[in-house]
């Protein structure tokens, strides 16, 4: 059996990093790969592909209901392709601390023995910004080794992408963390795919894989399935099982070398950006 | 950088529920971890209305971090004004809430019209030390409780100087100041202490000012009142110890409250003159002891620091060292604070230092040259390096182990004369 791999999926919010993740984790399934996916992210919408639907009750809603006495089976819920699926889940939308809350959460996997010796892959699926030191929990202590950033050629995906990068590169001179890649997912803008190079490489990373756009995703997602569970002879579901295959195969992992403000904007400005900025069309 | 912090001399901003406390039937409520609460309960001399160590508080843990602590600060709140009869109902929030972010704001506002007052103090440790929570305490009586009076009563002034139980002497010399300032035809009006509390509270708004005896501290209290209630305020920086400093006071204070000079120099004349006899009676003492020095250094707050450097070199001809203010002095009053130091009479100026590193402080009491033996007026950590260097000691700022205050003050002709006793009862006792 191989090594657990800890991954953690950030990006701007909207982005699509659970539906990444999630489709992410079915090519691997077919793969034959033991996954865990754990939700970070108040929302508690990062397994409903996997669960066909938001089945799960959260790590904090069974804390405060149930008292922390609680058994595994009770947060933790099996899906698609066996996939273990947890969601950590939030206080109520301006109260409480949100980010300690994944601190707590995360802390109650362990305890309750969670990670257990067949797994070959977690996911942590984090809340868009890491906003503070709660959200960067996936990657401290030696959790996560390895993060991929979900972007697309949007201006606001790579601000953020490179303000993430400022985390990792704080968090990997102490901790072993490590960049493994921008997983583009497309939002057709024009020269995305060379910009999203670009980008990376000035990053000091590469760009993994570019997912291209399809309606599909959406369709997938309104019937509460991964598209390779919806439709597994698509086209797009063969686009998500390269994605794992890239992951699997990916042995490149940096320490982001974060770019100036002003040098991102003169990356945006090369590749057409700043012109498009006001007309570009989804 | 990072540094430790030497022999610090106060408290996180939650320390003011000594400032609480120290007000007549009035109730701290505390937002914050269990420990918080035990850590500040151990001030001597706090038990007075209710019990130092019994309070209402939160004791808020992980699952409040969380989920956020209102609800149980709302029910904290809610069976507080049940079970305890108070008059007054402060809130005070530690560094967690503050930082989760609950609106306890929201929470204490719904008790607005509530029978008794409950009012709110953000008093979480990273705003600053209790100083600063001393000064929150007195905003939220101010900013959530007090209303404009179109009433005046003449010569009514509300007094405002030392921090309750951080001084030592703070009800002491409450009422010392209340006597003088009557003494010149005005009624004092203070909240700290027996039988004031919430009646006085109501007096303030009516007050014809406020007089502020302290270098900073209350500064903002003074500053919010004269803009919300339209008091002005008399801010009278030195507390006045012995009778150079307090007949420069009440000339001052009846100055601005407009008093006939010829009744303030009455009592002036009254006072000095038994406070010269009582001098002149003793100063075979003062010529022939020869264990004071003539040198000596303040290790205290800007408050004492301040008052009994004035009064060892006014009234008792010593020469000051250099005298250190450890209370973390704001920056924009040290400069109006340390030229306070340069009026010394005979010309005199002495040397200050704002530092709260206990280390640092003790190193500089070795390595300056006392010219016999040091008078070092202190906290208690002065104590050892005191005795180290031979010199003379007297606790008079916090923390305070060597002596036991029930009313006991510094303050005005009176309590120069206590000064000077307890200073020369150190120098007799000493065994040459």
């Amino acid at each position: 059996m191989s090594e657990l791999r800890q991954i953690a999926i950030y990006g701007k919010g909207g982005i699509g990093k659970s539906t990444t993740t999630q489709n992410l984790t079915a090519g691997l399934v077919e793969h034959g790969k033991k996954v865990m996916v754990v939700g970070c992210d108040p929302k508690a919408d990062s397994t409903r592909l996997l669960l066909g639907g938001l089945a799960q009750k959260t790590v904090l809603d069974t804390i405060r209901e149930e008292g922390e006495d609680v058994e595994l089976d009770r947060i933790l819920k099996e899906g698609y392709g066996g996939t273990k699926c947890v969601e950590s889940g939030g206080p109520e939308p301006g109260v409480g601390c949100a980010g300690r809350g994944i601190i707590t959460s995360i802390n109650m996997l362990e305890n309750l023995g969670a990670y257990t010796d067949d797994l070959d892959y977690v996911f942590y699926d984090v809340l868009g910004d890491v906003v503070c030191g709660g959200f960067a929990m996936p990657i401290r202590e030696g959790k996560a080794k390895e993060i991929y950033i979900v972007a697309s050629g949007e201006m606001m995906a790579l601000y953020a992408a490179n303000n993430i990068s400022k985390g990792i590169s704080r968090y990997a001179r102490t901790g072993g963390v490590r960049l493994g890649g921008i997983i583009c997912n497309s939002r057709n803008v024009d020269r995305e795919l060379d910009l999203l190079r670009a980008f990376a490489k000035e990053l000091g990373t590469k760009l993994l894989y570019f997912v291209p756009r399809d309606n599909i995703v959406q369709h997938a997602e309104i019937n509460k399935k991964t598209v390779i569970e919806y439709k597994p002879d698509s086209k797009q579901a063969q686009e998500y099982r390269n994605l794992a295959q890239a992951v699997i195969e990916n042995k490149d992992f940096v320490i982001p070398t974060p770019m100036t403000q002003e040098r991102l904007e003169e990356i945006l400005m090369e590749y057409g950006m700043m012109e498009l900025a006001d007309d570009y069309k989804i | 950088m990072a540094k430790l912090l030497d022999k610090q001399r106060y408290k996180c901003a939650l320390g003011a529920m000594q400032t609480v406390q120290a007000i007549d039937r009035a109730l701290p409520i505390l937002h914050s971890g269990p420990g918080c609460a035990q850590k500040l309960s151990e001030s001597i001399g706090s038990s007075g209305y209710f019990s130092p160590n019994i309070f209402p508080c939160t004791s808020i843990n992980e699952k409040d971090v969380v989920f956020g602590g209102v609800k149980k600060l709302n029910s904290t709140i809610e069976n507080a004004l049940k079970v305890i009869d108070a008059d007054l109902y402060v809130v005070l929030t530690g560094c967690i809430p503050e930082i989760v972010g609950d609106d306890s704001g929201e929470v204490v506002s719904r008790y607005a019209d509530n029978d008794k007052p409950v009012v709110y103090a953000p008093t979480a440790g990273f705003k600053g030390n209790n100083y600063k929570g001393h000064e929150q305490v007195v905003d939220a009586i101010i900013d959530q409780y007090l209303k404009k009076s179109d009433k005046r009563t003449k010569g009514l002034v509300n007094i405002w100087a030392d921090v309750p139980y951080q001084d030592l002497f703070w009800l002491g010399n409450l009422r010392e100041l209340e006597k003088l300032i009557s003494e010149i035809g005005l009624t004092p009006n203070t909240i700290f202490g027996y039988q004031r509390g919430i009646q006085n509270i109501n007096k303030i708004p009516e007050a014809e000012f406020n007089l502020l005896v302290s270098p900073w501290v209350g500064l903002s209290n003074m500053k919010k009142m004269e803009k919300k209630l339209g008091i002005p305020y008399l801010h009278y920086k030195t507390l006045p110890i012995g009778a150079t400093e307090t007949s420069k006071f009440l000339r001052e204070v009846g100055r601005f409250a407009e008093i006939d000079s010829e009744l303030v120099e009455s009592v002036i004349k009254k006072h000095e003159n038994y406070y010269y006899y009582l001098i002149e009676r003793y100063a075979d003492l003062f010529l022939e002891n020869r264990v004071i020095n003539k040198q000596f250094s303040l290790v205290s707050d800007a408050h004492y620091a301040l008052a009994i450097t004035k009064f060892l070199a006014n009234d008792l001809g010593l020469v000051p060292a250099k005298q250190f203010i450890v209370d973390d002095t704001p920056k924009k009053y040290q400069e109006e604070i340390s030229n306070e130091f340069k009026k010394l009479n005979y010309g005199i100026e002495a040397d200050v230092a704002f530092e709260t590193d206990g280390f640092k402080i003790h190193e500089e009491i070795k390595n300056h040259d006392y010219h016999g033996y040091p008078l070092i007026l202190g906290g208690y950590y002065e104590k050892e390096v005191t005795e180290q260097l031979k010199g003379n000691f007297l606790n008079i700022s916090y923390p305070v182990q060597d002596k036991v205050v029930f009313d006991d003050f510094y303050v005005g002709y009176t309590g120069g004369i206590r000064l000077i006793e307890d200073i020369y009862t150190v120098a007799v006792q000493r065994f040459n």
